[in-house]
């Protein structure tokens, strides 16, 4: 049971990074437009 | 290849300046802000955004896109702060749409002045209609998926923690490992309320700071009381707020706030949006011809008259022209109504907002910017989205003193349980605030029916103002004020009867040489006539001589020489020496020499869906009326074609209003179909009225509902999207009113956990919006009304 009082605080930690990869990926334009990668395929 | 992928590079090039910058903290910073409005002060930037009133050439109207404004109160603020200004002659905000229209008086004003009133209220305004308000809503919609986001995975992590507490039996659960349970669900949520919840509290500071209250701030102090009472039991379990914590509930309801208007945003992006993306449908960058002969990309707005401009397939024109080489096919389903797609060559014109569909085109601008077509659909689609509907005004007024009736029922509330348990005094409060949703109230109604205003342009019919389709869902009479809106102006051929020995293609080609010559609608459908029939023409007319309202007279001569000539008259009877019988049917005489020739019948040509319409608009329970200025057997013969039982013929507009009068005297609900041109008084007397038909003039119509295009059941598809219009806005109505009715009472009761009331009030603005979402979504042709 002791190893909880490592894992808990890593546990909030890994949020963080996950939060992180998510804002990368917000904001480099993921999430902008979610049809046009599926219609890119009709286009070219 | 993908040109307009360079677009916004080039957008914000268009813009100079464009209006203020965005720091890296996501605010904008106010001195940057000043300055770049007014840059907009140039006279040369205000057509970008506005135009100038015909009536009276020093005043502007202006089109802008208000930011942070998420409810209808927002809007009568707005509103307020705009017509403080002087120079401002009136103001009208949406918050449907998010618009506002300023009208105001240059001489008096500058755009710059009215901006920063707007921004003073604690909003922004932004032009409307470029590209920099397209760069805004990007930036806008990234930020809000970012917070939802982030609520959602503290949310998740949350729970995890909250987990073990609620199953643990009693000493199961060390108390340190509840201590550092807690500790991990507060660090968690600090981002959620730090900054998921920042719209929610920058907001409801705003209208504190400004001495008013939103729809932001009960959300926010429920959110604030709920932080603090679980942060004091974290940290002082022994305190006067007790040892829960109530993290678990805070994420949740905070993210179920976000997802609720994370949808609501994506449904007004679809629905309202839908009109927006009509009205933006022009490109940013275009590509011009340089007098080398290569292709420069330049902004839209940049471009003069008689430029030359490539269009590839895909794209849509910028502006009026003229096709130089290629040949395309396009699509002028908005301008037109027509959806089949049209084949354009070389020398055809090309209406700007029409979409190219098969192949690259060079294209000689003659029109551009106000002067097109399309501009003057989009000043029409957004007077009509900045229209407030009488009822969603109604639903404005009781919003307000709706939200303070709740604070002090939360502080009630409080005040009572604080007695016997102050935390749970304080989490009554807090569902109190979460869980009312005025917010659902005054959406109701202009979210069906911009919605439904959307689903219609996308048709081809044009709505002037909302509030239209509340007359429109109840009216019961339709009135057709002209024969040429059931027929087209054309005339067909009927039946041909000729002299024995010719038959009647002969009789026919002798007409057409004749008739060539006319302009006479008559002679134009003979001459049509004739062309379709592909037969070899054998006659050329010569000293032909037209005697105004009687008929021609020609001599004919063979091509072939084999024949002699021939002197023969083509018109009325009279005209060609032959006695009349009295007869319905509109008929041309043709005479020769010797006498009778042929006897061509026409006819009105009834529009194909004439039938169709008239059938269906008596099956929804319309009565349907043809009031007619043509003579009493012309209109009798169209409306026995297309079943309508009731027409009058020789009506003068007078007259035609007089029977309208009549009409509603008798509490009938009229709408009346006319062309739209000079039917004026006769449209603006009814109830609702329908300007139809391709030429009509959109500037000028003063019609509640414009069709232009030839497809009459568009009529009967707005009467019957008004209907379930009307059907959804009730539905709306009473879905907010009732659920508020049921829900705050529960909460003041203390029967509703905070969570549970986040979820309420999520689930109840996004339902009335995806009600709403329905209309332009469904068909209600085949609809069973």
């Amino acid at each position: 049971m002791e190893i909880l009082y490592l894992l808990v605080p890593l546990s909030v930690v890994l949020v963080f990074f996950i939060i992180g990869g998510v804002w990368w990926a917000i904001h480099s334009g993921q999430f902008d437009d979610i049809e046009k990668e599926g219609e890119r395929i009709l286009n070219e | 290849m993908n040109l307009t992928a360079t677009g916004s590079p080039l957008s914000m090039n268009a813009v100079p300046g464009a209006i203020g910058e965005v720091g890296s903290n996501g605010q904008p910073a106010q001195g940057d802000t000043v300055a770049a409005m007014q840059l907009l002060d140039d006279p040369l930037e205000w057509s970008a955004f506005s135009r100038q009133l015909p009536s009276d050439q020093a005043r502007w109207e202006s089109n802008v896109l208000i930011e942070g404004m998420h409810c209808a109160a927002c809007a009568l603020t707005v509103e307020d702060a705009l017509k403080s200004v002087p120079g401002v002659i009136s103001a009208d905000v949406s918050s449907g749409s998010q618009r506002a229209r300023v009208v105001w008086q240059a001489d008096q004003v500058q755009p710059s002045r009215w901006m920063q009133a707007v921004l003073q209220s604690g909003y922004r305004a932004v032009p409307a209609n470029d590209s920099f308000a397209r760069e805004r809503r990007k930036v806008e919609s990234r930020q809000a998926l970012w917070r939802l986001m982030v609520a959602g995975l503290c949310m998740m992590q949350v729970m995890m923690y909250a987990y073990p507490a609620y199953v643990a039996e009693p000493g199961d659960l060390s108390a340190e490992m509840e201590r550092l349970l807690r500790w991990a669900s507060w660090v968690l949520s600090l981002p959620v309320i730090l900054f998921s919840c920042g719209g929610f509290f920058s907001n409801a500071w705003r209208d504190v700071a400004h001495r008013r209250i939103s729809m932001d701030l009960p959300v926010a102090l429920g959110m604030l009381i709920t932080f603090a009472v679980s942060t004091a039991g974290t940290f002082d379990p022994t305190g006067i707020f007790g040892r829960e914590v109530y993290f678990d509930s805070l994420t949740m309801f905070v993210f179920f706030l976000l997802t609720g208007r994370w949808f609501e945003l994506r449904l007004r992006d679809r629905t309202a949006g839908a009109l927006e993306t009509l009205m933006n449908r022009l490109p940013d960058g275009v590509e011009r011809q340089k007098v080398t002969g290569e292709f420069e990309l330049v902004a839209v707005r940049r471009l003069q008259l008689n430029d030359v401009v490539r269009i590839l397939p895909g794209q849509t024109f910028p502006a009026d022209g003229v096709v130089l080489s290629g040949q395309t096919s396009v699509d002028e389903s908005l301008l037109t109504g027509e959806s089949r797609p049209i084949s354009r060559a070389c020398g055809d014109e090309i209406i700007a907002g029409s979409h190219n569909l098969s192949s690259a085109v060079l294209v000689s601008i003659h029109r551009l910017g106000d002067d097109t077509r399309f501009a003057q659909i989009v000043r029409l689609m957004e007077s009509a989205a900045t229209s407030r509907p009488q009822l969603a005004r109604l639903a404005d007024q009781i919003a307000r003193p709706f939200l303070l009736a709740v604070l002090i029922a939360a502080a009630l509330a409080c005040f009572y349980w604080w007695a016997s348990d102050p935390q749970h005094a304080l989490m009554v409060a807090v569902a109190v605030l979460v869980v009312t949703c005025p917010c659902a109230l005054s959406l109701a109604t202009p979210a069906a029916m911009l919605s439904a205003a959307g689903a219609l342009a996308r048709r081809g019919v044009l709505v002037r103002r909302l509030d239209a389709f509340e007359a429109l869902a109840a009216v019961d009479t339709l009135i057709f004020d002209k024969t040429g809106t059931l027929t087209s102006d054309t005339l067909a051929l009927g039946s041909v009867s000729c002299r024995s020995g010719i038959d009647s293609v002969q009789a026919l080609a002798v007409a057409a040489a004749v008739a060539a010559y006319s302009l006479h609608p008559a002679s134009r459908t003979l001459a049509r006539a004739f062309a379709l029939t592909g037969a070899h023409q054998p006659w050329q007319a010569t000293d032909v001589t037209e005697h105004a309202g009687q008929g021609l007279r020609a001599t004919l001569k063979p091509l072939s020489d084999a024949a002699p000539t021939l002197l023969v008259r083509l018109g009325s009877a009279k005209h060609c020496g032959l006695a009349d019988e009295a007869s319905n049917a509109l008929r041309v005489f043709l005479a020769d020499d010797s006498g009778w020739l042929a006897t061509f019948e026409l006819q009105e040509d009834i529009r194909p869906d004439a039938l169709e319409t008239v059938c269906q608009l008596k099956a929804l329970g319309v009565s349907v009326w043809l009031l007619s200025g043509d003579t009493i057997p012309a209109a009798q013969r169209v409306a026995e074609r297309v079943e309508i039982e009731a027409f009058e013929g020789l009506c003068s507009p007078a007259d035609k209003l007089l029977r309208v009068r009549e009409m509603q005297g008798r509490g009938h609900k009229v709408a009346m179909v006319g062309d739209g041109l000079n039917d004026g008084p006769v449209l603006a007397g009814a109830n609702v009225s329908f300007a139809f038909g391709p030429a009509v003039p959109l500037a000028q119509a003063k019609a509640d509902f414009i069709v232009p295009g030839q497809t009459l059941t568009n009529v009967v598809w707005a009467v019957k999207l008004a209907r379930s219009t009307l059907k959804v806005v009730r539905q709306n109505l009473w879905w907010a009113a009732g659920y508020n009715a049921v829900a705050v009472p529960f909460a003041v009761l203390g029967w509703m956990p905070a969570w549970l009331a986040g979820i309420g009030m999520a689930c109840s603005s996004l339902l009335v919006v995806a009600n709403a979402a329905r209309l332009a979504r469904d068909n209600p042709m085949d609809r069973k009304m």
